[in-house]
């Protein structure tokens, strides 16, 4: 081997035996060893499991028993992913010697489907503590730079996957997790609608905001990911039971047709994005025009609204889930991490309770504004990366995500890279679609991502 | 919280109630967070009618 692949690539040649699943797995193992000491995606490398999984997967290809598109194929999970017998810490030292029994849901059927597991990956401690510099492990660089942040929390399964480590792997988005850091690392990462992908062994952040989606180079990855990942789970009290539709049955329909909103308050006032990402933007929205889509400008209510609705939230359930042990073990959290968590000490029940009556209003708003769209279209970050040095500790609560909109109405929503900003780091857009509307979500991603360049480039240390 | 200003002292009683006695290293370090945690909560508080029940929090059927 010598080029990197996508998953659907991997797949076809595996399919017709002109792939090995075990040099496909050896050749990134080996990249691993070469490149993640630079950047720093993985928390532990599952080297022995990783070549078991790919010689099962082999014995089944020559068998003609392959069990589908992921059979082979070498993923790794976000380290807040329980691992039956595999260490599982939130990047924090506080888990440093966790070892679950289970599997979390996502995991055990990722394994069923066949994939190779690589390892476990780096994460914003406990999903929500970073960049953090105090903690046992180091935190990843971003390929496209390693002085610049890959921003998180599923800031490890963003590098490995841009860094060609791995050709996919999970993350989890309580308020952009999945998205943004797949928008700085300029990889493709899917937000499912809530309920869709379940939480089961998924160490929480916020009950009703986490999801648990697939991150991989392109849509259709994502597409074959979630195929895997996506289905009713009754232990998790949100899991939808439902049919899981064919992820990928639109992915060749193009864009004709479908009906865009463009909301361009939230990236041009609300939180200003860079020229590089307006231009991805703009240029987009030509695109998807000039293939038959409908595109209109959407007003909602500020990015501001969405964001203090989902962040009360979010504080008063983290805090909620980690008081006892900030109590017992300050010492032991990240600086980062237990400042953000412990204001939530602050929110009173009646904060909370109003929150939830605003989290209805613009549930209903926002269903409203999409009664006769498809998908809405935003930035999925503001601009590049910033340097790692320039981050801060405060700057979640100082200016509006363009992320948490997704969250706190549970709506899917994809992050696609259109371009390259003047620091020659990655930008991206968002693709917002409603309930359970995946394969839209992935027909126009895919339509975008065919009919452009950007999935043709890399970073110079992956090439 | 209910109000949209806090210092030092205030933010240390709060979170004791809330069960965490922090140093005043400690607390020092979150104050900018509470302020602006503080705006967010303020902002939250538009005044809605009494009947607006966040009905998306309870199911009876439950799992």
């Amino acid at each position: 081997m010598t080029e990197l692949l996508t998953i659907a690539e991997a797949s076809r040649r595996i399919a017709a035996k002109q792939l090995s699943p075990v040099e496909l797995t050896s050749w990134h193992l080996a990249r691993i060893r070469a490149l993640d000491p630079r950047i720093h995606a993985f928390l532990l490398v599952t080297e022995e499991r990783a070549l078991a999984d790919a010689r099962a997967a082999e014995a089944r290809q020559m068998s003609g028993g392959l069990k589908g598109p992921l059979d082979g194929v070498p993923i790794a999970h976000k380290d807040i992913f329980n691992t039956a017998g595999i260490r599982t810490t939130a990047h924090s030292r506080l888990l440093e010697h966790n070892v679950p029994t289970e599997d979390a849901a996502a995991v055990r059927r990722l394994a069923d489907a066949g994939t190779v597991l690589m390892g476990k990956l780096a994460t914003h401690e406990f999903a929500i503590g970073g960049h953090s510099f105090d903690l046992a492990w180091p935190q990843p660089g971003n390929p496209w730079n390693p002085e610049h942040t890959t921003a998180g929390s599923s800031s490890g399964t963003a590098a490995a996957v841009a860094a060609g480590l791995i050709l996919g792997g999970t993350g989890s988005d309580t308020a952009g997790s999945i998205r943004g850091p797949s928008a700085l690392c300029g990889i493709t990462g899917l937000k499912p609608t809530y309920g869709l992908v379940s939480r089961v062994g998924l160490l929480p952040a916020s009950f009703t905001l986490d999801h648990a989606g697939p991150m991989a180079w392109t849509a259709e990855d994502c597409a074959i990911l979630l195929q895997a990942m996506a289905g009713y789970e009754p232990d998790d009290a949100a899991s939808v039971n439902r049919p899981v539709p064919d992820f990928r049955g639109d992915l060749n329909k193009g864009a004709a047709g479908l009906r865009i909103g463009v909301v361009r308050h939230f990236h041009e006032t609300d939180n200003p994005a860079s020229a590089a990402t307006l231009k991805g933007i703009n240029e987009a929205v030509a695109l998807f025009e000039s293939q038959g889509a409908t595109v209109r400008e959407v007003r909602l209510s500020s990015l501001a609204e969405y964001n203090t609705c989902a962040f009360l939230i979010i504080l008063a359930d983290m805090y909620a889930v980690h008081e006892p042990w900030l109590r017992s073990s300050w010492e032991l959290y990240g600086r980062i991490f237990r400042n953000r968590v412990a204001i939530g000490g602050l929110i009173l029940g009646a904060d909370y309770v109003q929150a939830l009556r605003r989290r209805r209003e613009l549930c209903l708003e926002l269903q409203s504004a999409m009664t006769d769209l498809d998908l809405l279209m935003t930035a999925a970050q503001a601009g590049e990366a910033p340097r790692i040095v320039d981050t801060s500790t405060w700057g979640f609560l100082e200016l509006p995500a363009l992320t948490t909109p997704a969250n706190l109405t549970g709506y899917p929503a994809i992050s696609v890279c259109t371009g390259f900003g003047a620091g020659s780091l990655p930008v991206a857009m968002q693709l917002i679609g409603k309930p359970f509307q995946e394969p839209t979500v992935f027909r126009a991603a895919h339509a975008y991502e065919t009919a452009t360049e950007w999935r043709q480039r890399r970073p110079e240390l992956a090439a | 919280m209910g109000t949209s200003s806090i210092d030092e002292a205030k933010l240390a009683r709060i979170l004791a109630r809330s069960g965490l006695n922090l140093t005043p290293e400690q607390v020092h370090d979150l104050l900018p967070g509470a302020t602006l945690l503080l705006g967010m909560i303020t902002r939250a508080q538009t005044s809605m009618p009494r009947e607006a029940e966040p009905a998306v929090t309870f199911n009876v059927e439950q799992r």
